[in-house]
């Protein structure tokens, strides 16, 4: 059988396929008009059977939203809350700042609605729906012109009758309708109705596409097509027709789980993946399993379906370095983007990026960059360093020297975020970088973060497309019932679960797994009674005491102290329901004759570490074998990525070809 | 004199600082009890250096920037030198404090022997006490307000004082929410020593210490940058307050700024007197206001917060005024409603000197509501206090926002489904208020409309304002719509228009509607 994985980004399109226990790998420039000619194109090149189940990571509908070229969408709500939505929690964007640009709404004003009706926080009616309001409404955006509507009722998750009614009569109108009790049946009405109603901006978009790209996926025969979502997980195109909100928030999720599949088959679970990007850098944590938060966003508008915790700075290679009226060596937030691109490119750039300093730092190989098809001018580099420099007064070297360090804190900052901050050491994590500049930095961070190991997988710039292949099916169910959590409980408990378990568990049926590769997980969001935020506890039985101990637990590790005997109280019941996908085996490579990298050695450089040059060996990734053992200083290069090994650092590459770097122990600590 | 700095290092302690108050905020907001804290972030954490001069403070609210400093020159004052482990908290107005909800906590952080610096934070507690729910009463001086405490030790060498804490908590009407607000507030606390520690333990003592002083000197050249785009002249602005609550009106405020020796001065000196009712502004109050005009003016995110912003600004603010409260003149709408009026002078002073950089006048209100009584679901006390976002000022580049908070607050919103759980109360409308905000070549954002019907008997306590002086315009752009208070009898009765500042006893069944004011315009139509 073969897996294929596609992984469509804003510049190329990579494909991964796996079949008979070996790899195979194309990469192609997007075609952004229509994604699925680059896809399809794609598929002939590797020639991908007809068999083949293919997974794909697309942009579609983030990009809709980005761009706000999704769907016209209108909007009802509860009478008197037409306007919760614009309003949102009421503050402004920034807080030192007196003035802003309009901000955008998918929902213009004139298509928002409101209808009598109220249900009671129990689910009881206080007010019957007004069908007549309802119907009066959707003639309204009918005749507008809108094309999706979002229904969005005061404690809908409560008892979701009137929003059922309304999707039946929108449905009779011809109007694509989401529901907030579906989508995301939890109490907060304004994170609730955002999530809706992009859901309703973002599904008829994504369903024009999947319809496109299914004719000529079953023109080629192929019948099984699977879309990552932000969770990390996958689902059939069917149900990301109706829920593409799930996806909008996707794009570094398939890397995040191509990283985690391919650390903890080399024997690592617990990580810390790193994908440097261009503008941004994305880091995320995994601790034995990837964490999920809730509390995403796009252009402003929260987006409360699970996605993987992902926190992202504002720095990556092409960052712009500036100094500021104060004194300061600032890098970012502005970048300078591939167009013109940094001062290296030679496209006419004047500013002095994180790409140009490590090109004068020699972290760069100015002749393999993209291996080989792009050639990097270095005088110009240099240019762009001494306008800077006369600014700070600083020389070239030390300046590059110095933007590489604010950057790294940056970044650093950011792991900072998803470890310490929410209570884990990263001491015990082993570092995973990715995406083209990752792995110039990581061993650098590693070693300022006290992180022992890093992981550099074999093919760093494909580990989408790759994730793609190895993720499972996930789907997430959650109901708001704000229980106080006592030892009477567990007969509720289990009733309370009992209707999303059998939802989940017919979902996953009707998506053609067996009952033996279904797993059901179960979850509670508990917090303190009176508290705001919940923390999510995993549980294997209806037993409230040893929720609550396992959230005194939670409680303590994250924030630092637990309040035992206080009283906890249940926001939200959660089921995570898993497909398990048949895992294609990974090939292992037979070890090298000797531990001596020499057959890789294709060069020598100079690099610069803290004010000192070292002369470095250059090698080739792809003649890196199992057992081939190198220490820094370093440079290995291969086509979509080079790393950097400082001084000080030891790598040995493993069956898989990964490349395990460790810090020699009298440095360590 | 110390070396120069290098602009790396300067760069790098300015983003680790500043993560450190932001890490205390987020363990604080996330793990608060009050909705003050938890869903609306009315808190503020600050690192300050072993001199006790302010070096980060987390963007959180802007009502706490001057304060944040004093709280912790008021806890030395009043123990001399604080011991490994020891947490002060006060939240006297007189004495380092603000308004009475406000209780600031103060730590010393030492790496063995030395002391490296200190760290605060302000959080708003929904009730301490005094003549009503919520803590936000109509008083005639500050014994009504709630429990005042000056610089305590709440904690020492490690060991909560519990007889310190019992005293406190038992003084509000909702006490195991103080307890827990308090526990969380302790907890950030030692958040941000930890996180200080480490970055002395990373960088060493001596470094970390150097560049703290640096980075007050950074946001001080950052000032004096602004300075020397004022053109030179005296730059006068006179705004009102509607009234104190008690039948005393239009209460001026006027100001002068000026650059005078390099220095700017921002010159209070022909303001009216305090007065009866809590409007009056202690001094602290004041420098926030100033301070968050300055740091909007200077129009970069990434500016340290700390005490070199206040080097080269001269405050005048004769003690007695609206803007200087001596004790014991009752405060607690100084901080939040005053504080914006001041706010719209100090802008409107400076909208002469830098017109492209000013907007028309934003709501000048917070719109405090108070709701307190006993939940018939639970028979317990409860406390629900609110502020209602309205319109903000056009510029000469944009249309002002609808319904969001502006100048010295932005707390969130509470649901409307999470008021219903945790209160006896019903939102019953909550929407945009149309046409509210000035016309002009750029609009003002509108106000809201926001009505709660009460499930149950209990007391309304309003603090607003706006109510009947409206929002200014500027560039020939109109001003904004007033605020408008009502109560709808929910025996069917007439609705009533209630004043801006009012107590009332109302019945379950009655809603009360406040309609927040638009924005002013900017340029003529």
């Amino acid at each position: 059988m073969t897996i294929l994985g596609v992984d469509i980004g804003g510049t190329f399109t990579d494909l991964v396929s796996i079949a008979d226990g070996a790899i195979r790998i194309y990469k192609l420039l997007s075609t952004k008009a229509d994604p699925s000619i680059a896809f399809l194109d794609g598929m002939e090149a590797l020639a991908v059977s007809p068999d083949a189940v293919v997974a794909h990571g697309t942009t579609v509908a983030t990009n809709a939203v980005l761009e706000h070229q999704g769907a016209r969408t209108g909007l009802i709500t509860t009478q008197g809350f037409r306007d919760a939505l614009f309003i949102g929690r009421q503050t402004r964007p920034q807080l030192y700042r007196l003035s802003f640009p309009p901000r955008w709404t998918p929902v213009a004003r004139e298509d928002a609605h409101q209808v009598p009706e109220r249900v009671e926080p129990d689910g009881s009616v206080l007010i019957p729906l007004d069908e007549d309001a309802v119907a009066r409404a959707l003639d309204a955006l009918k005749t507008n012109g809108v094309e999706a509507v979002a229904v969005s009722l005061l404690f809908s998750f409560a008892n979701p009758a009137h929003e059922e009614r309304i999707r039946e009569m929108a449905a009779e109108r011809g109007l694509f309708v989401s529901l907030s009790s579906r989508i995301l049946p939890e109490y907060r009405e304004f994170e609730r109705t955002s999530t809706t109603v992009i859901n309703a901006y973002v599904s008829p978009i994504m369903a024009r596409y999947l319809a496109n790209l299914e004719q000529g996926l079953h023109e080629r025969g192929n019948r099984t097509l699977w879309i990552m979502q932000s969770s990390g997980g996958i689902i059939s195109a069917r149900t990301a027709r109706q829920e593409a909100v799930r996806t909008v928030l996707s794009g570094p999720a398939a890397g995040v789980t191509g990283a985690f599949h391919v650390s903890r088959l080399a024997g690592y679970d617990h990580i810390i993946t790193f994908d440097m990007g261009g503008t941004s850098t994305d880091v995320s944590l995994a601790d034995g399993a990837i964490r999920r938060t809730t509390e995403g966003g796009i252009e402003g508008w929260p987006v409360r379906v699970p996605m993987i915790d992902i926190h992202t700075v504002g720095a990556g290679g092409g960052s712009i370095a500036w100094a500021d009226a104060g004194g300061a060596l600032r890098v970012g937030p502005q970048s300078a983007g591939s167009e013109p691109g940094p001062a290296c490119y030679g496209r006419g750039g004047q500013h002095f990026t994180v790409t140009d300093a490590n090109l004068l730092l020699g972290r760069v190989s100015a002749a393999n960059f993209l291996g080989g098809r792009m050639r990097l001018d270095e005088d110009a580099a240099w240019a762009a360093a001494e306008r800077l420099g006369q600014k700070l007064g600083l020389e070239p070297l030390p300046l590059a020297e110095g933007v590489i360090r604010v950057a790294n804190a940056r970044m650093e900052q950011a792991i900072r975020v998803i470890s310490i901050e929410r209570g884990f050491d990263p001491r015990a994590f082993t570092l995973v970088p990715f995406g083209g500049a990752g792995p110039m930095h990581a061993l650098e961070m590693a070693a300022a973060m006290h992180i022992p190991r890093v992981l550099l997988p074999r093919y760093p710039g494909v580990l989408s497309a790759l994730g793609l292949t190895l993720a499972d099916l996930v789907k997430d169910y959650s109901r708001t019932v704000m229980w106080a959590m006592n030892d009477a409980l567990a007969e509720e408990l289990a009733q309370g679960f009992q209707p999303l378990l059998a939802q989940a568990r017919a979902d996953l049926q009707a998506e053609g797994f067996a009952e033996e590769t279904i797993r059901l997980e179960q979850a509670l969001d508990l917090r303190y009674k009176g508290q705001s935020f919940e923390l999510t506890v995993p549980i294997d039985d209806y037993d409230p005491q040893a929720a609550v101990q396992g959230f005194y637990n939670a409680h303590r590790r994250r924030y630092g102290y637990a309040r035992e005997g206080e009283p906890v109280e249940l926001v939200n019941l959660r089921v995570t329901a898993r497909g398990l996908r048949p895992q294609p085996p990974m090939p292992r490579h037979p070890p090298a004759p000797s531990p001596d990298p020499a057959p890789a050695r294709v060069g020598q450089t100079r690099l610069r570490f803290q004010g000192q040059t070292h002369d470095a060996a250059i090698y080739t990734r792809a003649a890196l074998q199992p057992g081939h053992r190198l220490t820094g200083p370093a440079l290995i290069v291969q086509e979509d990525a080079t790393t950097v090994v400082p001084p000080g650092w030891t790598g040995i590459v493993d069956a898989w070809l990964n490349l395990i770097f460790e810090r020699e122990p009298a440095l360590s600590g | 004199m110390t070396s120069p700095p290098d602009p790396i290092l300067l760069e790098i302690f300015k983003s680790l600082l500043t993560a450190v108050a932001e890490e205390m905020g987020g363990a604080l907001g996330r793990t608060g009890y009050s909705p003050n804290i938890k869903e609306r972030r009315d808190y503020s954490c600050a690192v300050f250096d072993a001199r006790a001069d302010m070096v980060a403070q987390a963007a959180h609210i802007p009502v706490h920037l001057g304060a944040m400093p004093l709280s912790v020159q008021a806890s030395l004052q009043r123990f001399g030198r604080l011991q490994p482990g020891d947490i002060v908290a006060l939240n006297d107005p007189y004495f380092g404090g603000s308004h009475l909800p406000d209780i600031t906590l103060v730590s010393p952080v030492y790496l063995d022997e030395r002391l490296i610096g200190y760290v605060a934070s302000r959080a708003h507690h929904a009730d301490v006490g005094g003549m009503s729910p919520g803590s936000m009463p109509l008083a005639r001086e500050i014994f009504q307000e709630g429990l005042i405490i000056p610089p305590v030790k709440l904690q020492r060498a490690g060991q909560v004082d519990e007889g310190v804490l019992d005293l406190i908590v038992r003084n509000s009407r909702t006490p195991d929410e103080r307890r827990g607000d308090l526990a969380a507030q302790i907890a950030a606390q030692e958040v941000g020593a930890r996180r200080l520690r480490a970055l002395a333990e990373r960088y060493g003592a001596e470094l970390l210490a150097t560049y703290m002083g640096h980075l007050q000197n950074y946001s001080e050249r950052m000032v004096r940058d602004l300075i020397a785009r004022m053109p030179s002249g005296d730059f006068t602005f006179h705004d009102v307050m509607d009234d104190d609550g008690f039948g005393n009106e239009d209460l001026g405020i006027q100001v002068t700024v000026r650059v005078e020796d390099d220095l700017l001065v921002v010159d209070f000196s022909d303001t009216a007197l305090q007065t009866v009712g809590g409007v009056n502004a202690v001094v602290s109050v004041t420098l926030s206001a100033v301070s968050y005009v300055i740091r909007c003016l200077l129009a970069d995110d990434m500016v340290p917060t700390n005490a070199g912003i206040f080097r080269p600004v001269r405050l005048i603010a004769p003690e007695g005024t609206l803007v200087n409260a001596r004790f014991p003149a009752a405060v607690a709408a100084g901080n939040v409603e005053t504080s914006q009026r001041i706010t719209d002078a100090v802008l409107g002073a400076f909208a002469q000197a830098l017109p492209d950089l000013v907007p028309a006048a934003s709501q000048g209100t917070m719109n405090n509501i108070t709701i307190g009584g006993a939940d018939p679901r639970t028979g317990e006390r409860f406390a629900y206090y609110e502020t209602i976002a309205g319109g903000m000022g056009a510029s000469a580049q944009d249309d002002g926002l609808s319904g969001v908070h502006v100048h010295m607050t932005n707390t969130l919103n509470t649901p409307a489904e999470a008021m219903a759980y945790a209160y006896p109360l019903r939102v019953t409308r909550y929407e945009l208020r149309d046409d509210s905000g000035g016309a002009g070549l750029h609009r003002g954002g509108d106000g809201v409309y926001r009505e709660v019907e009460l499930l149950a008997d209990a007391t309304v306590t309003l603090l607003t304002e706006r109510r009947r002086h409206a929002p200014y315009g500027l560039a020939g752009g109109e001003p904004g719509a007033r605020g408008e208070n009502w109560l709808i009898p929910g025996d069917g009765g007439e609705p009533q228009r209630l004043p801006g500042k009012t107590t009332i006893h109302a019945r379950a069944g009655d809603r009360i509607g406040i309609a927040t004011p638009g924005g002013g315009g900017w340029g003529k139509k």
